[in-house]
């Protein structure tokens, strides 16, 4: 009853297209005032202590350090380096283009983010090249969704702090179900352009290649500083987040010297700007979670799941049908910070390992962001290529299908993301 | 108005910078004092960077008060607009008015509540030592555990953040009465990666943040009566005559 209560009400301010936290926080606020005895002083405090976590702080570094790479002229190295790697074969600025997302996401945690950095660089040069502009739309609206897959990850921090998850066994988990949809949007791209008989590049030359190689040094530098230093230990992912920030900062201002001094107060800004949207959506959800939790609302949740007699296969069956229908009304942070505790209490009672469950909402995300009404990426590239968003819905199904047969691949076959940082003693 | 405005502004972008110096400078130190440098060692050990982590917390918890406040007057604060967009002129402008005010009301009450729990934490017992010798029954207030700063000093963040957000809702409200315009966040844009030279008087455009995110951009905010538009959708149409797709910017973290 209460369940529904809080349900609907959330769902009904929602619906009035008031901000998620906005609703979230009022939800929680009318319902202990008027439903319960719980002093809704305890609202105040939670609204400080919601965040009070040095875990949640890597997500305004990896924000800042995002912004410091996409300002800084790393993209535009790491695109020069992936079409002289992989430009000669079938596709060529395309597979260059999904190689350059792939890298590109290996240093930054979002989505939009890297189709910005990547697509605003390489669409322009594909037109050019004599390649149709849906070929790359679709290309880079998809490749571009890998930044949330392929550790740094914002999403997965969203996960780790409401299901208490590791951050570091949560990114070394991404990295090869990263790679494996990365080659699996590669081939696509490849198989299409074969197909359609797309223009490929001159191949480079060895010495070509070590040229750009070497100009992408500093940006490729930053995978080995992140996902080295919380491998070894060296740093926690926020010290890490923040090394990167510093990091990146230092080779936009003095190394490629894309940024002048005077525009760091901007990017300062504009980082903190987004921040503190997400950090405000974590307080208010985390005040939801409490309300949950007092409702004892996902116990209730999971003996009704379990009630219905659903095994491991239904539920993530279940699951996903969820997460993609959610990813047509919010983004990724909401969805995960909302369902997140609802939905990982089942998953831990059907013993599903809570790293490999985390994988498979984020790669639910990325689907969400690929198509409409919602898909951030969409707009983005939607901006970028001038393609109206029905046109690119079309554009990307070849690469969305591809999508959702990975998202099959990593649901059902949890080895894939839990062998590496099993391997490396991260989780048993 | 304007200087509060700078204030703000000013204010997060520090704390942003900030934090992540501390940090950095903490890691640094950890590491380099286990370098066996004479002289240096010693002095570096001699610092202790305890508190580092504590102070970036509170930074971050205050930048996140704060830039909340400011992502009101730059409509970065995404919503379910789906339904809303649908439908036509009176009914939508009413349930915008209706969440801007909702807004207005939980920020308001958030900030009332927190002020009450700052003020019975210390803030009232200091209150009254700056004017004489407080009362012997009332507490002093907790301290933060490694700064050991008063804990009602660190979490005035709640009700100084809140009612600054329910002015900005306000303001956005009187804005929109008198406008019927939204400060609106485009997320499509990337500074610095256009092509071609910048158009005269356009130089410095790449580092503006045109992204609706001051008061005097509200008169171009986008009109979202267009139904195909939600909040994230880069709006092509605000800025009439220039062809904004022109210039993709960036202002994202998903």
């Amino acid at each position: 009853m209460n369940t529904m209560l809080i349900f609907t009400l959330l769902v009904a301010l929602m619906l009035t297209g008031m901000p998620i936290s906005i609703s979230l926080g009022l939800t929680v606020l009318s319902f202990l005032f008027f439903m319960t005895t719980v002093p809704i002083e305890s609202v105040a405090l939670k609204l400080f202590t919601g965040i009070e976590k040095f875990e949640i702080m890597a997500i305004p570094f990896f924000i800042l350090a995002g912004n410091f790479l996409t300002h800084g002229g790393v993209a535009r190295r790491m695109i020069k380096f992936a079409t002289a790697m992989v430009g000669h074969w079938y596709g060529g600025l395309g597979l260059g283009g999904v190689l350059a997302c792939a890298l590109f996401a290996a240093v930054s945690g979002s989505s939009p983010a890297t189709v910005v950095a990547i697509g605003s660089i390489l669409m322009p040069a594909m037109v050019k090249a004599g390649f149709p502009k849906r070929f790359g739309a679709g290309i880079i609206t998809t490749s571009g969704a890998l930044g949330i897959l392929i550790p740094p990850s914002i999403v997965m921090v969203m996960y780790s702090v409401s299901t208490n998850t590791s951050v570091g066994a949560l990114f070394m988990a991404g990295v090869i179900p990263g790679i494996v949809l990365a080659t699996m949007l590669g081939f696509t791209t490849w198989h299409r352009a074969k197909k359609f008989d797309y223009p490929r590049q001159p191949k480079a030359t060895w010495a070509e290649r070590w040229d750009a190689f070497r100009k992408a040094i500093w940006g490729l530098f930053l995978i080995i500083v992140v996902m080295g230093g919380i491998y070894t230990g060296i740093f926690t992912p926020t010290e890490a987040a923040a090394m990167a920030a510093v990091y990146s900062f230092f080779v936009a201002v003095f190394v490629y010297k894309d940024m002048g001094m005077k525009d760091v107060p901007k990017v300062l800004l504009s980082s903190a700007n987004m921040s503190a949207m997400l950090l405000y959506i974590i307080t208010n959800a985390v005040l939801f979670s409490f309300l949950m939790t007092h409702e004892n609302i996902p116990q209730e949740m999971a003996d009704w799941m379990l009630g219905t007699g659903v095994g491991v296969i239904g539920f993530l069956l279940i699951s996903n049908v969820l997460l993609l229908a959610a990813g047509n009304f919010m983004e990724p942070s909401s969805i995960v910070l909302i369902l997140a505790p609802i939905l990982f209490p089942i998953a831990m009672k059907l013993g599903i390992d809570p790293v490999h469950f985390g994988i498979v909402m984020v790669v639910n995300m990325e689907v969400g962001m690929c198509h409409p009404p919602v898909g951030l990426n969409l707009y983005v590239s939607s901006g970028i290529t001038k393609l109206g968003i029905t046109e690119l819905t079309i554009a990307v199904w070849p690469w969305l299908l591809t999508m959702l047969v990975f998202l099959v691949l990593v649901t059902y076959w949890p080895t894939l993301s839990l062998w590496l940082p099993r391997a490396i003693g991260m989780i048993n | 108005m304007r200087f509060l405005d700078h204030l703000e502004e000013w204010f997060i972008t520090f704390l942003m910078g900030a934090a992540t110096l501390i940090i950095f400078v903490a890691v640094m130190h950890r590491y380099a004092s286990g370098l066996a440098i004479p002289g240096v060692q010693d002095w570096l050990l001699g610092l202790n960077f305890g508190w580092a982590q504590e102070l970036c917390i509170i930074m971050f918890v205050w930048m996140a008060k704060f830039g909340a406040a400011y992502g009101v007057r730059t409509g970065i604060h995404v919503g379910v607009d789906v339904l809303i967009n649908r439908l036509e002129g009176g009914k939508r402008s009413k349930l915008i008015l209706f969440g801007l005010l909702a807004g207005a009301t939980f920020t308001g009450i958030v900030g009332t509540l927190g002020a009450r729990f700052v003020w019975e934490n210390g803030f009232h017992y200091a209150f009254l030592s700056w004017f004489g010798t407080p009362p012997e029954d009332l507490p002093e207030g907790p301290t933060t555990p490694d700064l050991e700063w008063p804990t009602w000093i660190v979490y005035s963040a709640v009700p100084l953040g809140s009612y600054l957000m329910c002015f900005r809702f306000l303001q956005v409200m009187t804005s929109f009465v008198r406008t019927g315009e939204l400060p609106h966040h485009d997320h499509g844009h990337v500074d610095g990666l256009d092509e071609g030279p910048p158009e005269p008087g356009e130089e410095d455009a790449i580092y503006r943040m045109e992204d609706g995110l001051h008061p005097h951009d509200l008169r171009r905010g986008v009109d979202r009566r267009e139904p195909t538009m939600t909040s994230v959708a880069p709006d092509v149409e605000r800025r009439s005559g220039v062809d904004r797709r022109k210039d993709p910017r960036l202002g994202d973290g998903q």
